[in-house]
């Protein structure tokens, strides 16, 4: 028994079937896409054309690159500074409440289960323009109707409106559990001391919620690079192309037009900044926060 | 010693079921049917996969005629049985058929879009040549066309049929104002200005999808700078900044800017396209000739049975070409496998499914019960004798009425290109952020770079 235990080659027995997993759906797709991403490939051609880096360049320089890259830019912006921040306060607003706690956590929670689908549709009729409710409230404030999804100063903003809708429930569900989890007594010894709920909150309770606040920060950035369905069901990227995002415009400009070598090298685009943000991201600030331990 | 071997071995068998299972299949150019040496005919029984994309409740008509052809081709070759596969039409054209392509393993017989798919597929080798069978059942010349199947001077697919485009306009609001269909240009423009001024909106919009406004800017344009110059521009003849292609652009936003059209157009699906039309908000609605098949009983369109009328995009002053022209489209057709050619059962199951599919009967059929124009050239009296519907005799009587038809732009532009002006270039211009002028520059530069692009 003890030799067994001893031979590396029952640890490979063992390491084999998660590795060949690994190897089949993580490290073939990533390495058949880079291969690919430096070809002029159709997609059914059994033999795709070499071409070096200039996919790689074409893609640098299209401006409508940049956007896309920039639009996933708001994506994330909209996500650390206006998302997180209403997350924490809604679920420190929610931890605080004494009666009706469970109905408040499935009101938050279900637009995260829903389709993008269906919360397009949903966000659709808020937003349009004649007998919607958002046109409906300035109707009554006598300002003019504004079109949301057509007037490309408003789409990117709607967008992001509702893609926010749709997952901070799913955030504050993970971060209440983090307050929920808090020792109550690190907070009944504050209130003995005299400090007032709002000292508690960013006191105690933030500084001890802080790890999950990277993991949502760090989920955020990551579910903002492959953000593509809900602008599909929203505005397909338009109005002319101002919503456009990395992965609908790689849908767009490559896959459509049978430039599967272009459309690797969006992916492989889309999958190194992913790597980059969140590797800064790490390095910069969860590596230098404190650790939290009660 | 004896366990390493044991612990080796099963690596090995583990390492040889992986691999085994992830052998792909061959992805060799097949024969055409024509240069097939034909086998010994098996008894064997034999399977064939029929994909097609009649899936949901406004495409059951279509879906009963493609059963009854199933039907008789199973009757006519022995130990034949179909499996159809029944996929949504976008699914089966952009990620299903591609990747059984890219595999090496398409179905048997498929839903197959003309241009420019079904030359991408026919250069690898991928799709059946359909031209020795076509001659040997005697129909290769009685499609309207099949340029967009055609490669290299054979025909790799067929059209299911057809569709032509023009204004659909409320026959009741006209009879009330004591209006006719407009003859010319001028005098469309007096009927918008005057829908304007009664307080309704003159035309149809919906262009959160730019296919769906550029129906209406392709046929400006053809009027303007001719049929035949859409053409000329992926071989270099033509530019989309000649002066008619800009003029036709510069109409269409001249339309936008003088308010004929919804605001918000650019957020609005192509569903509410007709949805404008059908409730009575707008007056006219520039559509694709299958649009008629919402004008009958039970369907959304059915308070207008009797009330919808069909013209063609009137004569422009000074316009190039021939003014009667209107787009005719063959886009949407069957393709089948080449690896077909193999098998003597399945390549008479694919002959027995081509005649019994494109005869005049099913075409008749397909016009009567669905609203799709025949691909095939009917007799004109047949034609007529099978319609009872007052807008398809009137749809009908236009298309016979023009002398000459062209093809939609984007079966003769790069994919590239249809890309620029559909999801970039037509929005820029309804929604003011580009000019007439500046819009066929850009398209020009696209269009340059596609023409030397060798991908």
């Amino acid at each position: 028994m003890n030799t067994s235990l001893r031979s590396p080659l029952i640890y490979t027995l063992f390491v084999m079937p998660a590795l060949i997993l690994f190897v089949m759906f993580f490290l073939y797709p990533i390495g058949s896409s880079l291969y690919y991403s430096l070809t002029s490939w159709n997609g059914v051609s059994a033999e795709p054309r070499f071409v070096g880096l200039s996919n790689y360049v074409k893609a640098l320089t299209d401006e409508r690159f940049w956007i896309s890259t920039r639009n996933n830019g708001f994506f994330i912006g909209f996500s650390v500074l206006i998302q997180v921040p209403l997350i924490v306060l809604f679920s420190l607003l929610i931890a605080n409440v004494k009666r009706l706690k469970g109905l408040y956590k499935t009101a938050v929670f279900l637009p995260s289960i829903m389709s993008t689908a269906v919360i397009g549709i949903l966000w659709g009729f808020i937003y349009e323009p004649n007998i919607g409710l958002l046109n409906k409230i300035l109707h009554v404030l006598g300002i003019d109707p504004i079109y949301w999804l057509s007037d490309n100063r408003f789409a990117m903003l709607s967008i992001l409106v509702t893609n926010a809708w749709q997952w901070t429930g799913f955030y504050i569900v993970m971060v209440l559990a983090a307050i929920l989890a808090i020792p109550r007594d690190l907070d009944e010894a504050a209130a003995i001391d005299g400090a007032t709920a709002v000292q508690r909150a960013m006191r105690i309770t933030l500084p001890l919620i802080r790890p999950i606040i990277s993991v949502v920060i760090m989920l955020s950035i990551a579910g903002a690079m492959k953000a593509a369905d809900i602008v599909i069901v929203m505005t397909k990227g338009g109005p002319a192309g101002s919503t456009e995002v990395l992965a609908t415009y790689m849908i767009k400009y490559a896959i459509t037009n049978f430039k599967y070598g272009y459309g690797n090298t969006i992916a492989v685009l889309i999958f190194a900044l992913t790597l980059v943000l969140t590797a800064v991201y790490q390095l910069l600030v969860v590596r230098r926060s404190e650790k939290v331990e009660y | 010693m004896k366990k390493r071997m044991t612990l080796l071995l099963s690596l090995l068998l583990i390492t040889s079921w992986t691999l085994a299972g992830c052998a792909s299949s061959s992805n060799e150019p097949q024969q055409g049917a024509g240069n097939t040496p034909v086998e010994e005919t098996s008894k064997e029984p034999v399977e064939m996969l029929l994909r097609h994309t009649q899936v949901g409740a406004d495409k059951q008509k279509r879906l009963a005629i493609l059963q009854d052809v199933v039907d008789k081709v199973e009757g006519e070759v022995p130990n034949l049985t179909f499996t159809l596969d029944g996929v949504e039409s976008d699914v089966n054209r952009k990620e299903k058929l591609r990747g059984e392509m890219a595999a090496g393993n398409p179905p048997d017989i498929f839903e197959l879009f003309g241009s420019p798919d079904s030359k991408v597929y026919a250069k690898e080798g991928m799709l059946l040549d359909l031209t020795p069978i076509l001659q040997e059942l005697g129909i290769q010349d009685q499609f309207t066309s099949l340029e967009p199947f055609t490669y290299e001077g054979k025909v790799y697919g067929l059209p299911i049929g057809g569709s032509g485009e023009g204004f659909f306009y409320n026959k009741e609001y006209f009879e009330q104002k004591g209006w006719k269909a407009p003859t010319t240009m001028a005098e469309l423009d007096n009927i918008l200005a005057e829908i304007k001024a009664d307080g309704k909106v003159p035309l149809a919009s919906a262009s959160k999808a730019g296919w769906v406004p550029l129906m209406l800017t392709n046929h400006l344009w053809s009027r303007y700078a001719g049929p035949e110059i859409t053409a000329k521009f992926a071989t270099g003849e033509a530019k989309w900044t000649d002066p008619g292609v800009v003029q036709g652009f510069a109409k269409h936003k001249e339309w936008v800017d003088k308010g004929y059209f919804k605001k918000g157009e650019l957020g609005f699906e192509y569903a509410e396209y007709t949805t404008q039309f059908t409730s009575g908000e707008v007056v006219l609605m520039y559509d694709g000739t299958w649009k008629s098949s919402v004008f009958k009983e039970g369907q959304s369109g059915e308070s207008l049975i009797g009330k919808v009328g069909f013209f063609n995009m009137p004569p422009v002053e000074n316009g190039a070409g021939d003014q009667t022209s209107l787009m005719r489209d063959v886009n949407n057709g069957y393709g089948f496998s080449a690896t077909v050619a193999d098998d003597p059962q399945k390549l008479e199951a694919v002959k027995a499914f081509i005649k019994n599919f494109y005869n005049e009967d099913m075409q008749v059929r397909g016009l009567v019960e669905d609203g799709v124009l025949p691909a095939m050239k009917l007799d004109e009296k047949v034609l007529t004798d099978s319609i009872t519907d007052d807008l398809m005799k009137e749809i009908v009587a236009v298309l016979n009425a023009s002398k000459t038809s062209f093809p939609a732009f984007d079966a003769l532009v790069q994919a590239d290109v249809t890309t620029e002006i559909s999801n970039l270039q037509i929005q820029k211009l309804i929604g003011g952020q580009t000019t007439p002028e500046k819009m066929a520059e850009e398209l020009q530069k696209v269009q340059e770079e596609a023409n030397a692009s060798v991908e």
